[in-house]
């Protein structure tokens, strides 16, 4: 059985262990966590007082202070509640890109590292993570909890799922959302390939069932540099048998303007529905990058 | 359109290079297997014919650069384009007579002199950048080893140069530029001959010979203008000496030598009294006053001059008539080397009673080898011969010979042979006659080795008549009339000196002929009899040559000794012997100098006085058991004089030949005609030469544009690629 270490260097478990996952809604729980709650519950830590309303329950009252003051307050306490997210990891063709200089470490390796650190992080502090993987379809869908041996499911399913097949965000998500019955944090590792308007669309979706959402955008530096030079052959990683013989050199400026219109578009899309798009490179430190946009929600929240 | 490298037009194949290379490059693809394909195929969608044809205006481009290089380095010249005088350098050969017959004078300035200051002219006035090259006919070399654009090294070589040098041989200079040409690297090339335009100088028998040279011209690759500059006058009145004659193969001390010299007036007008002087050793002959000689217009006459050596060596001597205009031709050197006496020890194989008695094997030889010792006349022999029997003959009397004669000799003992061998190795002269006493076995035994031929049976009957007037039967011989090519033979090709053919001989041996090893070592028959039988033949042997005849040097089997033809036979032999190997030292212009010396002298150096005074040193150089001294360059006639290092001054001589002496000019009239004949250009001027130029020359160089369009292409490929990649459609 795979563990969780298999995954992470003990550097990295180091470095994010010392991190505390804030999500800057509050999502409903039901055992205490260190995510404050909206929901004014009945915990150990105080809040406020409140003048008592017709309604609300005699036991609430705060009989010292009605004793001080002659007046019916009523003591409320932040509830703690764990935080439910869930990773949504593409397992398409294109997250095998494993590019010219990274040393042979694909996309999608690189993107369910991430996902074990996120899993292991949440699970720590007791909250629930889920995980759903997804090409053209949900190919697994493991619902959150926040038990240890949960975690090794998770991993376990990280090890086994290889990329294949196509991208298809638009239908996937929306046939995700039912999925998840309560609102929460979706984790989504993906490279983002496709159409720009119906991810964003997925996305609305998404946040129409208030669900907060952060997108960790893989790349490969190729990707974002397009370094080729002499005559090559591009094979497509999705659709088998499609294929284009150029001089990468005569098209580099075209495709980097192209990208650029790309990632524009996305990034104004992810910003109107308030979402957290973090784009990360594969041969950059996941748990750096992972830290810094950490302590980047921390700071917001 | 032409080149001048045509080589490198091939080049222009470079152009497939690039195509070559893009060809490879696109089959030798790499494969990415690729996931952001979405972001690719929509600029490949928008772009993809755009870009097709980009790369072919590239691939185009780039194919052009090596193709353009190419053809500029072939230096392309745009024929169509007219250009204005001296507005590129030019590669211009002038042909400049400098032969004695240039030497003609009048108004004190030869022609020759004419004709350099013109050369200088022209070859100073060329555009910057020039090249310029000047072959003088005379000495059939070049002014400087090849041609220059440092137009200052010419004119200064030019000032050195004078004339008076061989013949001008038109045709040869011809060749000869055409292969310079063919080096020089300007566009507008010219060709100027630059003569007197003499007679014999443009024979009718070289007229092929001249066309050839003229197509030759024609099919360079930048034909030349061929200009034809009639420099100088006429000057018709000339004498020359035209050669000397001797009597005598060698010349000893104390004997009396005549010079016959031959003389020509090629003048139109009688030369009454030409006075002509003999000069021996640059001094005239003291108590002399020279001969009176009369001419007629175009007439030859001889002078007879008689000189006695008192000094054994090298000398030469100068036969000079009355100064004209042309100098060079008016005196004629001769060069003699002078023997002491001669010393030829005869070994008799049968001696008489006394030692003069003519009964003996060797009497009449010692009496044709010193005539005037025997006659007791009160002149000098060359040869002092010597006879001794067999037994007296000994080491030492054979080193102090010169000649060896062995007649009717048995054998000799093994101490005489190893002294003979020694001798004859070193460079000493043998002469060997058979006899009765002829041991066949000791001839083909222990003197094999220096026997020209094996010797045979015995043939004829010694006691036969021999009758005057008898028919030679099978028992009679006589030598077989033919031409002599060999020196010592020579003189009988002439009947007056006597003929070797009407003496009869009676016995003989036969002489084995030998295998031949095609060496030249291999005997050779001098003269045969008239059954077939060698009468006479020679062999090398080391440094010296042995000489055998088949029968007596008596009158015992033949009536040689009798005839008028037996003591010139015995002396030319004897002095042909006695004479090394000398190169000749009588050359013509253009001839080598070569001289042999001792073996211990090579790798020092010898001196040579050139006819200007001048003094060059030579090495010597060791070829086979001697050192050789060779120098080519005799092409100014006059008196060389080769100093050997701890040797006597040794002189030689070298005339022209005297075909240029007549003076006759060719007339206005054929001169034209010869130059439209051939197609070329005549002037008589400077002036003439200028006009002639600006009309003549075209064609423009036109790697200067090749080279800006290379330049524009290879920043034009930079640009472009820089543009094709940026300039993309927005998908």
């Amino acid at each position: 059985m795979a563990h969780v270490s298999d995954f992470l260097e003990p550097s990295d478990l180091q470095r994010i262990s010392s991190l505390q996952v804030f999500a800057r809604q509050i999502v409903e729980g039901f055992t205490t966590g260190l995510h404050r709650s909206p929901h004014k519950g009945y915990s150990v830590e105080f809040k406020q007082h409140r003048q008592y309303v017709p309604g609300d329950e005699i036991r609430h009252i705060d009989w010292r202070v009605f004793a001080r003051s002659d007046r019916y307050y009523i003591r409320e306490y932040e509830e703690e509640t764990n935080l439910r997210s869930t990773i949504v990891l593409d397992r398409s063709g294109s997250m095998n890109y494993a590019g010219s200089k990274t040393g042979g470490v694909t996309k999608y390796e690189y993107a369910t590292r991430l996902a074990a650190c996120l899993s292991y992080l949440m699970v720590h502090q007791a909250d629930g993570v889920g995980l759903a993987t997804f090409d053209t379809d949900i190919r697994r869908y493991i619902p959150p909890r926040s038990k240890v041996s949960h975690l090794r499911l998770i991993i376990d399913e990280l090890e086994k799922g290889k990329p294949g097949g196509e991208t298809e965000m638009g239908e996937v998500f929306h046939n995700l959302v039912p999925k998840l019955h309560r609102r929460g944090l979706l984790i989504i590792i993906s490279d983002c390939f496709g159409e720009v308007a119906k991810f964003l669309k997925a996305m609305a979706h998404f946040r129409h069932a208030k669900h907060e959402i952060i997108v960790f955008q893989i790349w490969d530096r190729d990707e974002l540099e397009f370094p080729f030079k002499g005559w090559t052959q591009f094979d497509c990683l999705e659709q088998a048998g499609v294929k284009h013989l150029l001089d990468p050199v005569m098209l580099r400026q075209a495709y980097m303007e192209n990208l650029g219109v790309f990632r524009d578009e996305l990034v104004k899309g992810c910003r109107r529905h308030h979402i957290d798009l973090v784009p990360m490179c594969t041969d950059e430190s996941y748990s750096k990058a992972l830290a810094a946009y950490m302590t980047r929600r921390l700071g917001k929240a | 359109m032409n080149f001048l490298n045509i080589a490198m037009v091939g080049g222009v194949a470079a152009l497939s290079i690039p195509l070559i290379i893009h060809l490879f490059h696109k089959s030798r693809f790499k494969i990415v297997p690729w996931g952001a394909m979405h972001l690719l195929v929509a600029v490949l969608r928008t772009n993809q014919k755009r870009i097709k044809i980009e790369q072919w205006i590239l691939l185009a481009v780039r194919c052009a650069i090596p193709a353009i290089l190419a053809l500029m380095m072939a230096r392309p010249v745009w024929q169509g384009a007219k250009r204005m005088l001296g507005e590129e350098p030019t590669s211009t050969v002038v042909l400049l007579d400098n032969s004695y017959s240039m030497e003609a004078e009048r108004a004190g300035k030869t022609n020759f002199s004419i004709a350099r200051d013109e050369t200088e002219r022209l070859v100073g006035e060329l555009k910057n950048g020039s090249e310029a090259y000047v072959f003088l006919m005379g000495e059939g070399r070049g002014l400087l080893d090849q041609s220059t654009r440092d137009i200052s090294s010419v004119t200064k070589s030019l000032a050195k140069v004078g004339s008076g040098y061989g013949v001008a041989r038109v045709p040869a200079a011809l060749d000869f530029v055409a292969s310079t040409l063919d080096k020089m690297t300007g566009n507008a090339r010219q060709v100027v001959l630059m003569t007197d335009f003499q007679k014999v100088s443009f024979p009718e028998t070289d007229e092929k010979l001249i066309n050839q040279s003229l197509e030759r011209l024609k099919q360079l690759r930048v034909p030349p203008s061929v200009t034809l500059w009639d420099v100088g006058v006429e000057v018709k009145e000339n004498v020359a000496v035209e050669s000397l004659d001797f009597t005598k193969l060698m010349v000893g001390v104390g004997q009396k030598v005549q010079i016959r010299a031959n003389i020509r007036n090629f003048g139109d007008t009688a030369r009454p009294d030409l006075r002509v002087t003999l000069k021996v050793d640059g001094k005239e002959k003291p108590g002399t006053a020279g001969s009176q000689l009369s001419l007629a217009a175009r007439s030859q006459g001889q002078v007879l001059f008689t000189h006695t050596f008192d000094k054994p060596g090298s000398h030469f001597i100068e036969i000079e008539t009355e100064a004209d205009s042309v100098k060079p031709d008016n005196r004629y050197l001769a060069s003699i080397p002078v023997r002491d006496k001669l010393s030829v020890l005869l070994v008799d194989g049968a001696p008489g009673a006394t030692a003069d008695d003519l009964k003996s094997e060797t009497g009449f030889a010692q009496i044709a080898l010193s005539p005037f010792f025997s006659g007791k006349v009160e002149q000098a022999d060359l040869i002092q011969a010597k006879a001794m029997p067999v037994e007296a003959v000994n080491a030492k009397s054979i080193s102090e010979s010169s000649v060896v004669v062995l007649a009717n000799v048995a054998k000799l003992n093994d101490e005489q042979m190893k002294a003979l061998e020694t001798f004859v190795k070193q460079g000493g002269g043998l002469l060997v006659f058979t006899g009765d006493r002829t041991d066949a076995a000791w001839w083909n035994g222990p003197f094999g080795k220096l026997a020209p031929l094996q010797l045979g049976a015995m043939a004829g009957d010694p006691n036969a008549k021999a009758e005057a007037g008898s028919k030679p039967g099978a028992n009679l011989a006589k030598v077989a009339s033919q031409r002599f090519g060999h020196p010592a033979l020579e003189l009988f090709n002439d009947p007056r000196n006597g003929n070797l053919n009407d003496a009869e001989i009676k016995a003989w041996f036969r002489l084995k002929p030998a295998e031949r090893s095609g060496g030249p070592d291999d005997p050779t028959v001098l003269a045969r009899l008239d059954n077939g039988d060698p009468f006479l033949v020679e062999k090398t042997y080391g440094e010296g040559r042995v000489i055998a005849c088949s029968t007596t040097l008596d009158s015992d089997w033949n009536n040689i000794p009798a005839r008028p033809s037996y003591l010139p036979l015995i002396q030319r032999l004897c002095v042909y012997l006695a004479s090394n190997v000398y190169p000749p030292r009588n050359l013509q212009v253009g001839e080598q100098l070569v001289s042999f010396l001792p073996a211990d002298t090579a790798g020092k150096k010898a001196t040579l006085t050139l006819p200007d005074t001048s003094i060059v040193e030579v090495p010597v150089v060791k070829k086979g058991e001697r050192g050789v001294v060779e120098y080519p360059q005799t092409q100014r006639p006059g008196l060389y004089k080769l100093q050997a290092p701890g040797g006597e001054p040794v002189h030689y001589v070298v005339n022209a030949e005297r075909s240029e002496s007549d003076m006759t000019k060719m007339s206005e009239s054929e001169i034209k005609a010869f130059a439209k004949t051939h197609g070329l250009q005549l002037v008589h001027s400077a002036e003439e030469f200028k006009a002639l130029d600006k009309a003549q020359r075209y064609g423009q160089e036109i790697w200067k544009l090749a080279l800006f369009i290379l330049l524009v292409l290879l920043f034009g490929e930079l640009i472009l690629q820089q543009m094709f990649a940026r300039g993309r459609r927005k998908v």
